[in-house]
């Protein structure tokens, strides 16, 4: 009689819980798992849509040690990430900082730092291939104005195409990660800069000692968000330079895209695929690894 | 828990897809068959076609399924895959030919193409070991469009169809300072920034070129007529028309260019823009794209230029009854009848022999002889040669035509570069 009700109950919890958790998890397994998992299996065939998928073993990764394509992207993708990742975290941080303060019109403020992250790629695109215009656009204007003879031809040089295209990326993100440090600069409890302020400590010191410590759990988070972010990177470079000029801004996600829904080539880009995948993966578990030891 | 089951795979078998098609086996009766296209309120070729054919086929409805017109190859191939295509279906160029065909997506219509004439462009292109798998429907041909109140202005003689690539480049160039003179900030040449704009032409008209050869030394000589054109301020540079989202129909239309090489699709838009106010009104007309060498100059020749057709092809997983159906659809779209209701929107028939006068009679065409002339003769040859190494190639060399174009790399150097990675990533393969 009495244990009846609280196995009932205990089952009704249970539902409701799956209720809660099943119309994403659906989602999730049939649009995401299954995929990712067939990409493992696709990797080791050749494939093109159509028809079954040819058993090749190591075929794919054998054909990938030999493309400099391949390579050409792989050096693109870790050219923009080691440009991207701090670059997008100090200017967030910055911005954070800067925007933690009491002052009229914060709020405002706030709001144009977020803009650009949730603006249309393509209209982003657009207006900086537009200010970045060799020949007409503002960018050079002012840069000949104050004294620059030659400016950089920006997307349509081989050299400057990759530094614009991480300078809009940054430009693009720093809202989204701005906020997660305002909320991380919340947590730290104003009496430690109180304690810190009495105990003489000048505001770098102060920034260095409390602030930064205070920040670490979300600096270690959004550090680990900005890598996988950058490493997959895929729509700013296709809508500002597809890539070119020549290859010079061709990143891996672009190449597998390329491969697979230009050149039908299914099974070779998803070998691209699971390097892009195991990349994301080693960068990720080395994060976690380093924070577990600091945090000791 | 057995209901929430149930419903979870039914949720599952919504959301994969599995619902049966409904069956259309009946003998006799109406049918309807879908087609697809792309842009179907800017392009009406596909009404004009199924409306067409109703009038002689009342029994069968040919329904209109609308694609996106940039990214149409890579959702019709999802759809074919899925088994969800339409039962007619277009292919736009060459470059995806090899993997519908390739990929057992089309069904074998030799017998529609043994019963169309002679004058039919385009059907070779399609035909594989022997059998035929598309049938075309256009056949858009390269040519350049000029604009007479700007040669005037700039007091340069028009085009004759006499014109090699040299020929054309001294006239961009005095075009340039002509009009600059007059104080118009027009330019004397427009190029795209499709690498077909060079490489097309290059491929069309050099002897002996092929794409599947691996050798690209063919390109040079016309890299250098649009890197000398772009220095000399003839034309916009590729970066600045990148960067600025330059349009064609505009850099044309507006009368930002005072020549454009362009297909033969572009009749019909200018013809609507100019009729609306998008574009400007002024007098212009077509010549025979510039040649390579004058061998195949001059009204008594037949000039060289590319494009690839645009056929229909029939997607193998419909019914028997629904294939023939389908058949006598395709044989209609490549008659003479269904030619002229194209040439009546301005659309270029792939039998043209007898709608010269249908094009040029719509409103705001040219009349002289030479737009005539260019309109009916020319050898087109394909831009996409059907090859399993066409569309991986054309890729290597889109990356040629953007590294030379920027300035990032030699022309020679370039190609020796296409040369390696065509050798190395594709044709080793």
């Amino acid at each position: 009689m009495t244990t009846m009700p609280v196995r009932r109950r205990r089952w009704r919890n249970t539902a409701v819980g799956w209720s809660f958790l099943l119309p994403n998890f659906a989602g999730f397994v049939i649009l995401t798992l299954v995929p990712v998992g067939l990409l493992f299996y696709y990797a080791f065939t050749e494939w093109d849509v159509f028809g079954g998928a040819t058993w090749t073993g190591l075929d794919n990764f054998r054909q990938m040690a030999r493309d400099t394509s391949f390579w050409t992207a792989l050096t693109n993708t870790f050219y923009y990430s080691v440009f991207h990742i701090p670059l997008t975290l100090g200017v967030s941080l910055a911005l954070a900082l800067l925007l933690n303060k009491k002052l009229r019109g914060v709020a405002f403020f706030r709001t144009v730092a977020f803009f650009p992250y949730i603006t249309s790629i393509v209209a982003i695109a657009q207006i900086w291939n537009m200010l970045l215009s060799p020949g007409f656009g503002p960018v050079n204007e002012v840069l000949r104005w104050i004294g620059v003879d030659n400016p950089p031809g920006w997307t349509t040089s081989a050299d400057w195409s990759m530094p614009a295209v991480i300078l809009v990326g940054t430009w693009r993100d720093m809202g989204y990660y701005m906020l997660l440090f305002l909320a991380g600069l919340q947590t730290i409890p104003a009496q430690l800069h109180e304690a810190a302020l009495v105990d003489g400590a000048n505001p770098w010191q102060r920034f260095l000692a409390v602030t930064l410590p205070g920040l670490r759990p979300t600096t270690f988070f959004v550090t680990v968000l900005i890598t996988i972010n950058s490493f997959k990177v895929f729509d700013v470079i296709l809508v500002m330079t597809d890539g070119g000029p020549g290859q010079s801004t061709l990143v891996l996600s672009q190449y597998i895209f390329q491969k697979g829904f230009e050149e039908n080539q299914f099974g070779y880009a998803s070998a691209v695929s699971i390097v892009l995948f195991a990349i994301c993966f080693l960068v990720t578990i080395i994060q976690f690894v380093v924070n577990k030891r600091r945090s000791e | 828990m057995k209901r929430s089951l149930a419903a979870l795979t039914a949720l599952l078998l919504a959301v994969s897809g599995c619902s049966g098609d409904p069956d259309d086996s009946e003998e006799s009766g109406p049918i309807t068959l879908t087609l697809a296209g792309w842009s179907l309120a800017t392009t009406p070729e596909f009404k004009t076609l199924a409306d067409g054919f109703k009038t002689s086929h009342p029994d069968i409805t040919v329904e209109l399924k609308e694609y996106d017109a940039a990214n149409y190859d890579t959702q019709m191939i999802a759809d074919l895959a899925a088994g969800k295509a339409p039962d007619v279906y277009v292919q736009k160029n060459l470059k995806n030919f090899y993997t519908y065909q390739n990929g057992k997506q089309l069904v074998d219509v030799s017998d529609v193409a043994g019963k169309l004439g002679p004058k039919v462009g385009g059907l070779s292109f399609y035909q594989v070991e022997g059998k035929t798998y598309a049938i075309p429907y256009r056949q858009d041909s390269w040519v350049l469009y000029y604009n007479k109140a700007l040669f005037d202005k700039a007091g340069v003689k028009h085009p004759d169809g006499s014109w090699t690539w040299a020929e054309y480049a001294a006239a961009a160039k005095q075009l340039t300072t002509g009009l600059k003179a007059k104080g118009d900030k027009a330019l004397g040449a427009y190029q795209h920034t499709w690498q077909s704009t060079s490489q097309g032409f290059a491929l069309a008209q050099t002897a002996g070129a092929s794409l599947e050869s691996g050798n690209f030394a063919y390109l040079k000589p016309y890299y250098e007529t649009a890197l000398d054109l772009q220095t000399a301020g003839a034309q916009v540079s590729l970066g600045d028309a990148t960067t600025n989202s330059l349009t064609y129909q505009a850099q044309f239309g507006k009368q930002q260019a005072a020549m454009m090489t362009m297909g033969t699709w572009y009749i019909a838009t200018l013809l609507n823009q100019q009729a609306k106010g998008d574009a400007d009104t002024f007098e212009w007309g077509i010549a025979p794209a510039p040649q390579q060498t004058k061998a195949t100059t001059g009204t008594s020749a037949t000039p060289v230029t590319w494009a690839d057709p645009t056929g229909l092809g029939i997607n193998p997983k419909i019914s028997e009854r629904k294939i023939a159906a389908a058949k006598e659809f395709l044989a209609y779209a490549a008659s003479a009848d269904a030619a002229k209701s194209l040439a009546g929107i301005g659309v270029t028939p792939a039998d043209n022999s007898s709608v010269a006068d249908t094009i040029f009679s719509l409103k705001g065409a040219p009349s002289d002889d030479l737009s005539k002339f260019t309109f009916a003769t020319h050898d087109t040859k394909p831009e996409n040669p059907v090859s399993k190494y066409t569309a991986p190639l054309q890729n290597i060399l889109k990356d040629l035509h953007t590294e030379i174009l920027s300035g990032a790399t030699p022309i020679d150097a370039a190609i020796t570069k296409a040369q390696d990675r065509a050798k190395n990533e594709v044709l080793s393969k």
